[in-house]
């Protein structure tokens, strides 16, 4: 059984890797297409001789073959090279920012989850009741309305007009990062929370009907016992799915949150290095981001056959 | 199926219903924003400067570093003004002053050799004195090859400059005559070199700050202020330099440089007191902060030393023939670029902006909108012009003409005006977008972009560093022409030649207006307008004016505290106010 669940595992992280070694391929070839690297950084007054420095000190001027083969040389040995606007280690840089998207993500998911799953369930149980409707109508609302407008409208309401967070910004204390990330997380979790509350809400309705759920009332269960234990258990499986495949979003709308909020994580980072034409920043804001999405989907994939026995097989298991 | 549309229809009624009434409250219930300004002054006065207090500001972008040598851009530069110091520098007359030098160096009569002589006892922030060789030493630092300065180009009349770009030991052309006196020698008389020497790429700088693992991190100058913490993304924090060389300057303890905040977030922070100073607009906050009169003797609405037009390819048709380049220039409908920028632009038909010595804001011959001009000289071009149906056509004209403009909103709307104006003289415009690296990239390419959305920011002023640049035909390159327009004139050429070795200042000037005058008879750009840049500071600020040629200048700041909050209207919710868990600033 062992030896099996390590095979599995392989495969997966084989998989995992491909698909990373695949987004990096991508943007290294995209970014060798649309511009000149020593132009952007060295600016209209360069020198020619300075340009060309700049080139061979960067491998620049070497044949695009050589120059993928030697990126990705480096990063198997740890070296992702340095940025090509403020010569720091890409490592150090993107270190320094991924933590701080991280802790907005996580209290983006966190947010996600609690509301989702709370007006989900509230809107089942009071199935096609003024509450049902409310509930819906406020997904609703958090469905169709674009993140950075949320943002906007969230900062201006409670950060500027009413003072009870701070306006944009990340704070000097790691109680002020927290008490800063609220906002740009609230704005991150709506969109996936009223996704969540809509879909949990239509799988609890079904699984409210279940024979096995009828047959636990009828065994004289609790009914937070029967709805908890019970019903949320097997409705909440597409929710995890959901949460694993959403990883991508969640680092994808940091972008945009993060602009809005003046949050420094490697959102801002990624838009600074496309403008200024930042290879080496980029390639390393990818590689986190590419290999954060692939933890995030095997570790819900793992939490997947936690709580349903069934999904025993890998290939039962949601493709990446 | 009936009752599920049903329900759909209640849930999206409800949505309306709900983000209707949230709307009303939030208009209703919530704090107005303050039309003035929110805290005030203690009420010092103005001739004795106070010291003490922090200073906080900001920009929307990070900083990638502090090294004069190679950190060139609006970011950087607001706090290598607090960290460091030149020989000389501009006071607020746009006048060179003597900063670490005694006085302006003596220039010999062939105008080739400057003499510096240095302060005694100014100090680096490492405490070690700034001395002769420091200077040589630095200059040697920023023109060597390995440096990658974007300012090498500022320094090459300097003798020696080729050599030393080709392996030699030293830069022969700076001498250091003893420990305070420091003699440069040029290959030909330059009448803007002291312009150069007043950049911050001429700011000496201790060798050692370059020992250091990452010299742009780790700054040592000689300013006002010293670097105290660098949060990489969020904040730079600047402390006084007790030993500057200025006694009882600056008067401010603690600088806070805050990074990548957005403007509208910028404006937020400003209005309730957390930022001193704002320099970054959305169109909204600024039209309103321009329309608050509470706020009309702490903000400034200045032109800038920058132009803008539609650049031309003079070596590209249809734009080697100079009537169309003149119909293209006549047919701009500034006054309707204004209304789009919501009078935000200095209408500016020339290549000088206002600000610059050497401008004449009576000139006749300034470009300007007339619409039967630029049909003429079409038909001269022989283009004749003529209508069929809503549409003008001009025979002849192969179209369309491909035009490129930067990223962002404001360099599509440029292109859609262009687009709109040129139609009304049968010339088609396709707008390409890119991103700024590429556009610099490809314009500076010969014979490769017809029409560009072309700018101009000064380095320092001087007319030599707009029509030098961008009118000369030396600076035309096959890859990295900073004269996009590919525009070559012997008679200008002259004229400028004459005109950068010329001492006698209105005898110079003189010449650049002649060479004006040619340059918009050739028309190589459809002049348009000048930038206008609005600031604004907090009433307890003190000292802070507009500096004339630095962007954002905060050394010379001083803060009349304690402040005080100004009385505010209250309305219903702004009680939920006091509920605020942070504090905010003392």
């Amino acid at each position: 059984m062992r030896a099996l669940l390590t095979h599995r595992f392989t495969r997966r992280l084989a998989r995992s890797v491909f698909v990373v070694w695949l987004a990096m391929s991508l943007v290294f070839v995209l970014t060798n297409l649309i511009g000149d690297p020593a132009i952007a950084t060295l600016g209209p007054r360069a020198h020619a001789s300075q340009i060309a420095e700049f080139r061979a000190a960067h491998g620049l001027d070497r044949p695009f073959h050589e120059q993928y083969l030697s990126y990705f040389g480096g990063m198997l040995r740890g070296d992702l090279g340095r940025s090509f606007r403020d010569d720091q280690p890409v490592m150090q840089v993107v270190l320094v920012r991924l933590p701080r998207t991280i802790l907005l993500g996580a209290l983006a998911m966190t947010f996600e989850l609690i509301l989702g799953l709370g007006i989900g369930i509230v809107a089942a149980l009071r199935r096609n009741t003024l509450i049902d409707t409310l509930a819906m109508s406020l997904s609703f609302l958090g469905v169709s309305t674009p993140s950075f407008l949320i943002g906007l409208v969230l900062m201006q309401v409670f950060a500027f007009r009413l003072g009870w967070f701070p306006v944009g910004g990340y704070g000097v204390t790691p109680a002020e990062h927290v008490q800063h990330a609220l906002l740009p997380a609230i704005t991150l979790a709506l969109v996936g929370a009223a996704t969540y509350a809509r879909i949990l809400r239509g799988e609890m309705i079904d699984t409210l009907r279940a024979d096995y759920v009828r047959t636990a009332r009828s065994k004289g269960l609790s009914r937070s016992r029967v709805v908890l234990a019970h019903a949320l258990r097997n409705a909440v499986l597409p929710i995890v799915t959901l949460v694993g495949l959403s990883m991508p979003l969640l680092v994808g709308g940091a972008i945009v949150t993060e602009t809005v909020f003046g949050w420094p994580g490697i959102g801002r980072l990624a838009i600074e290095a496309i403008y200024s034409l930042d290879v080496p920043i980029l390639l390393g804001v990818v590689l986190m981001s590419a290999i954060t999405v692939q933890l995030g989907n095997l570790l819900a994939d793992v939490v997947v056959s936690r709580i349903d026995r069934r999904v025993k097989n890998e290939d039962d298991l949601p493709s990446l | 199926m009936r009752s599920t549309r049903r329900t759909e229809a209640r849930i999206g009624l409800v949505a309306l219903i709900a983000l209707a009434a949230g709307a009303l409250a939030l208009f209703f219930f919530l704090p107005p924003v303050p039309t003035s300004p929110t805290w005030l002054g203690a009420g010092a006065d103005d001739a004795a400067p106070h010291h003490g207090g922090t200073f906080v500001f900001f920009h929307e972008s990070d900083v990638h570093g502090f090294d004069p040598h190679t950190s060139y851009d609006e970011i950087s530069g607001m706090g290598e003004k607090l960290l460091f110091e030149g020989l000389i520098d501009y006071d607020y007359d746009v006048q060179l002053v003597p900063r670490l030098a005694r006085e302006l160096p003596t220039v010999s009569e062939d105008g080739l050799v400057y003499t510096f002589r240095l302060r005694e006892g100014a100090r680096f922030h490492n405490g070690r004195e700034i001395v002769a060789e420091d200077v040589r030493w630095s200059m040697e630092h920023l023109l060597a090859p390995a440096t990658h300065s974007p300012g090498l180009a500022f320094y090459s009349l300097i003798d020696g400059f080729e050599e030393y770009q080709n392996g030699a030991a030293h830069l022969r052309g700076v001498e250091v005559l003893d420990r305070y006196t420091v003699r440069f020698r040029l290959s030909a008389p330059d009448q803007t070199f002291l312009n150069a020497m007043a950049m911050i790429f001429a700011y000496p700088v201790p060798h050692e700050m370059y020992d250091q693992e990452d010299p742009a991190r780790h700054p040592i100058g000689s300013g006002a202020f010293v670097l105290e913490s660098w949060e990489p993304g969020l904040r730079v924090t600047f402390r006084r330099n007790p030993d500057f060389f200025r006694p009882g300057e600056p008067y401010v303890d603690r600088m806070v440089y805050e990074l990548n905040l957005q403007r509208g977030a910028a404006y937020m922070r400003f209005v309730r007191g957390d930022i001193d100073h704002i320099h970054r607009f959305t169109p909204s906050d600024r039209y309103q902060l321009t329309h608050q009169a509470g706020w009309a003797d702490y903000r400034v609405d200045r032109p800038l030393m920058t132009i803008w037009g539609v650049g031309m390819n003079c070596e590209m048709e249809p734009f080697t023939d100079v009537h169309v380049r003149r119909a293209v220039a006549a047919s701009i409908d500034r006054d309707r670029w204004q209304r789009a920028r919501a009078g935000r632009l200095l209408l500016n038909g020339q290549p000088l902006p206002p600000s610059m010595p050497g401008y004449d804001a009576t000139r006749p011959d300034q470009h300007h909108f007339d619409l039967d001009l630029a049909r003429r000289e079409m038909a001269l071009a022989g283009h004749p012009v003529h209508q069929e149906g809503e549409h003008w056509v001009a025979d002849g004209m192969e179209t369309p003409v491909e035009m490129w403009v930067g990223e962002g909103e404001t360099g599509q709307m440029f292109g859609e005006l262009t687009q709109q104006d040129l139609a009304n003289i049968g010339i088609e415009v396709r707008i390409r977008q890119v991103a700024f690296p590429i556009y610099l990239q490809e314009t500076g390419h010969r014979r490769t972009v017809q029409l560009m959305l072309a700018g101009w920011s000064a380095d320092y002023p001087d007319p030599s560093n707009f029509l030098d640049v961008l009118f000369s035909s030396s600076s035309i390159h096959e890859t990295t022409s900073e004269n996009r327009a590919f525009y070559h004139s012997d008679r200008v050429d002259q004229i400028l030649a004459r005109a950068r070795i010329e001492r006698d200042r209105d005898v110079r000037m003189g010449l650049y207006h002649d060479a004006v005058g040619m340059i918009l008879e050739d028309a190589p750009w459809g002049f348009v307008f000048t930038d206008t840049k609005l600031e604004a500071w907090q009433p307890y600020v003190r000292g802070y004016r507009p500096h004339p040629v630095w962007d954002q200048m905060y050394r010379d700041v001083w803060l009349d505290l304690p402040r005080r909050r100004a009385d505010l209207d209250l309305r219903p919710l702004s009680a939920f106010a006091a509920m605020s868990p942070f504090g905010g600033r003392p």
